[in-house]
């Protein structure tokens, strides 16, 4: 206690020092906190755009769909699963697909199309799909109408209002083929998967297939992105005597997971720069008041004082100043990235990544933005302390205390 | 033994600094008995050795060759940490200059030791007023020393020494940083509270009013005793 209070008041001694490297270990800190308040606010806009776009953060298909696909591995028990879903904590909506590749003509024109049948609320909800078209409507029911991706309607000079053909092999080997009308034209962001993209009312596609009542994918989405893969644990144990396989956004969607990975690995190098910042400023101020009061810790000494007692003190203003300053990087980092967080950084450049388009930018505020950073502080703060204080700690009175 | 008791017994003290190499002999065989309520000047030019004599003695600086008794304990045998101990119970420090920690009060550079010793809190502040009283010094138990003057810090320094009543008080050159009206004056303090309280001084001062004052003068050359005089 007794030293605890020398070393608080031998705090305020140095005023300009002082504040010299409290602004060091703050700067430090913040910088810190932002870049990981930024990262991780990036790569959660980023994902969420990306999964929340069309792919889901989990899909359920029947055995190894995902792998090989075919028009045959269908999930026909998708009301029971349905229900089942509805029933859990933490999924915030979900939506049936049925798939098949054909070709779509209009007039003399013909092209290879990817037939995705939806349920339009369902859809919407999870993946805010009636905000993707840029022209005419979604279809509210299984009348024959159809929404296509901007890239295929161009192709097709497709235009809504104009009947298209679409041909395929329905599920039972024989001919499938109708005519629906465009009712909607869509741009997902993601201009090579416009460019086949035929979405057609579930009901429609499964009559078309001769698939009645079944699908092949289920995509959830959860409530929060950093839920997922308890969500995918939990989906996985209800589902495991179905024959589904439950996977999540890192597995069906590899290579985007495996560039995100990548990029948060820069993040290592900005903490040992940080660190370094804060040893660099730490050691240079410590260092000095040492040597700056060689005469008070013989002082110290020659009345009794132990070196123990003596090395506490030192790492005692150590601790002090960078717990202050950190403080106060604390309560700076939490506001800047909530401010962030609410309005966003426009980015100067807008940059393309997994086929999305992004403008802004959003920070979180998240335990680990602080937690890293304060480790890192202390850790790097009290490393470094710990040299002066040993010097000052071996402090030999008959030395110090000679006058000349 | 008489019935006076030996605070301080050196035999054929020596300590010999190495400067680049070459041997210093700082001190150079010193037998040395000081009892207890003397009030002894180590008196020499500069170099003579007194710092290094009275560093030895109090344990702060380890001997080359002899041995020192301090209350009868053989110190120059003593581990660092036994003899730190040993130091905070039985001597009290005045060095010549930066005697007092500038972040703490009056009062608290005093209370200090009690509180290495773990005096209990009312007898600390007890024993901090009436030693400031015997200094002189009531009511500056709140400032801080670099708001008293040269002579009212040796002051504190003397309080702060004296008030965990050990059994020896060790002063170097106490007064080199006062102007020699102070100086006097401090001395007199000294030697007022040597007799108050029956305790003993040792201090070294080459100035020759404050050897005036001393009632036994211990004078060095080149490291050993010249001369020893006690004076009525
Ligand atoms: N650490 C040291 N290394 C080498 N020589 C020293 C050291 N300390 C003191 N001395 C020498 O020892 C001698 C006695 O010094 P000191 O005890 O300080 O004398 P005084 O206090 O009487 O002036 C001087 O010659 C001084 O230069
Ligand atoms: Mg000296």
């Amino acid at each position: 206690m007794l030293m605890f209070k020398i070393a608080f008041r031998n705090i305020f001694r140095q005023k300009r020092r002082t504040i010299f490297t409290a602004l060091t270990i703050f700067g430090g800190f913040v910088l810190a906190a932002f870049s990981i308040g930024w990262a991780d606010g990036s790569y959660t806009f980023i994902i969420n755009m990306f999964t929340r776009n069309r792919l889901g953060h989990i899909q359920i298909h029947y055995k190894d769909y995902l792998n090989q696909p075919s028009i045959y591995k269908t999930i026909s028990n998708y009301e029971e699963v349905a229900e089942k879903l509805d029933d859990m904590d933490h999924i915030e909506s979900w939506t049936p697909r049925l798939f098949a590749a054909g070709l779509l003509s209009l007039h003399d024109q013909s092209t290879g199309a990817q037939l995705t049948g939806i349920q339009p609320e369902k859809e919407n909800q999870a993946t805010r799909f009636r905000q993707k078209i840029i022209k005419g409507e979604l279809f509210e029911k299984a009348d024959h109408k159809t929404v296509l991706g901007k890239g295929l309607a161009r192709v097709l000079q497709a235009n809504v209002g104009d009947s298209v053909v679409f041909i395929s092999q329905a599920a039972d080997g024989s001919m499938a083929n109708d005519i629906y009308e465009v009712c909607g034209i869509l741009e997902s962001g993601d201009s090579m998967s416009d460019r086949m993209a035929f979405y057609l009312h579930l009901q429609d596609a499964q009559d078309l297939m001769v698939l009645y009542g079944q699908i092949h994918e289920i995509a959830v989405i959860v409530d929060e992105l950093g839920r997922v893969d308890m969500m995918t644990d939990r989906l996985r144990d209800a589902f495991t005597n179905e024959d589904l396989t439950v996977e999540p956004w890192q597995e069906f969607a590899k290579s985007f997971y495996h560039a995100m990975k990548a990029d948060m690995e820069g993040m290592w190098i900005m903490l040992i720069v940080i660190m370094l910042i804060v040893a660099v400023g730490v050691l240079n101020t410590v260092l000095m008041s040492v040597l700056e009061r060689t005469r008070e810790y013989g002082l110290l000494k020659a009345m009794g004082t132990k070196p123990v007692q003596i090395f506490k003190l030192v790492l005692y203003q150590v601790n002090i100043l960078t717990f202050f300053s950190c403080l106060l990087g604390i309560a700076l980092s939490i506001i800047l990235n909530y401010w962030l967080s609410k309005d966003g950084i426009t980015l100067p450049n807008a940059f393309t990544y997994g086929g999305m388009e992004f403008k802004h930018m959003y920070t979180t505020v998240n335990l680990r933005s602080i937690l890293l950073p304060l480790i890192t502080v202390f850790f790097t703060a009290v490393i470094v302390g710990i040299f002066p204080a040993i010097r000052a700690a071996k402090n030999d009175p008959a030395q110090s205390m000679r006058t000349h | 033994m008489s019935d006076t008791m030996t605070v301080i017994k050196t035999e054929n003290v020596k300590k010999i600094y190495s400067d680049n190499g070459l041997p210093v002999k700082a001190v150079n065989g010193i037998d040395l008995t000081i009892n207890e309520k003397e009030f002894t000047a180590i008196v020499g030019p500069s170099g003579s050795g007194k710092t290094t004599f009275l560093n030895v003695i109090s344990g702060l600086d380890k001997a080359t060759e002899g041995k020192v008794w301090l209350n009868g304990k053989l110190i120059s045998e003593m581990s660092g940490k036994e003899l730190s101990d040993f130091r905070r119970d039985n001597i009290g420090f005045i060095f010549q200059a930066y005697n007092l920690i500038p972040v703490l009060t009056v009062e608290e550079n005093i209370e200090y030791i009690m509180l290495l010793q773990n005096v209990p809190k009312e007898e600390r502040h007890q024993r901090v007023m009436d030693i400031l009283e015997d200094v002189g010094l009531k009511g500056f138990e709140d400032r801080k020393p670099p708001r008293l003057s040269g002579g009212q810090q040796q002051r504190v320094a003397i309080a702060r020494a004296m008030v965990s009543k050990p059994v020896l008080i060790l002063a170097d050159e106490p007064t080199a940083n006062l102007d020699s009206e102070t100086g006097a004056e401090l001395l007199d303090m000294m030697r007022e509270l040597n007799q108050k309280h029956s305790m003993t001084f040792l201090f070294s001062t080459h100035d020759q009013m404050i050897m005036d004052r001393a009632t036994r003068l211990v004078i060095l050359k080149d490291g050993q005793v010249d001369e020893d005089r006690v004076k009525s």
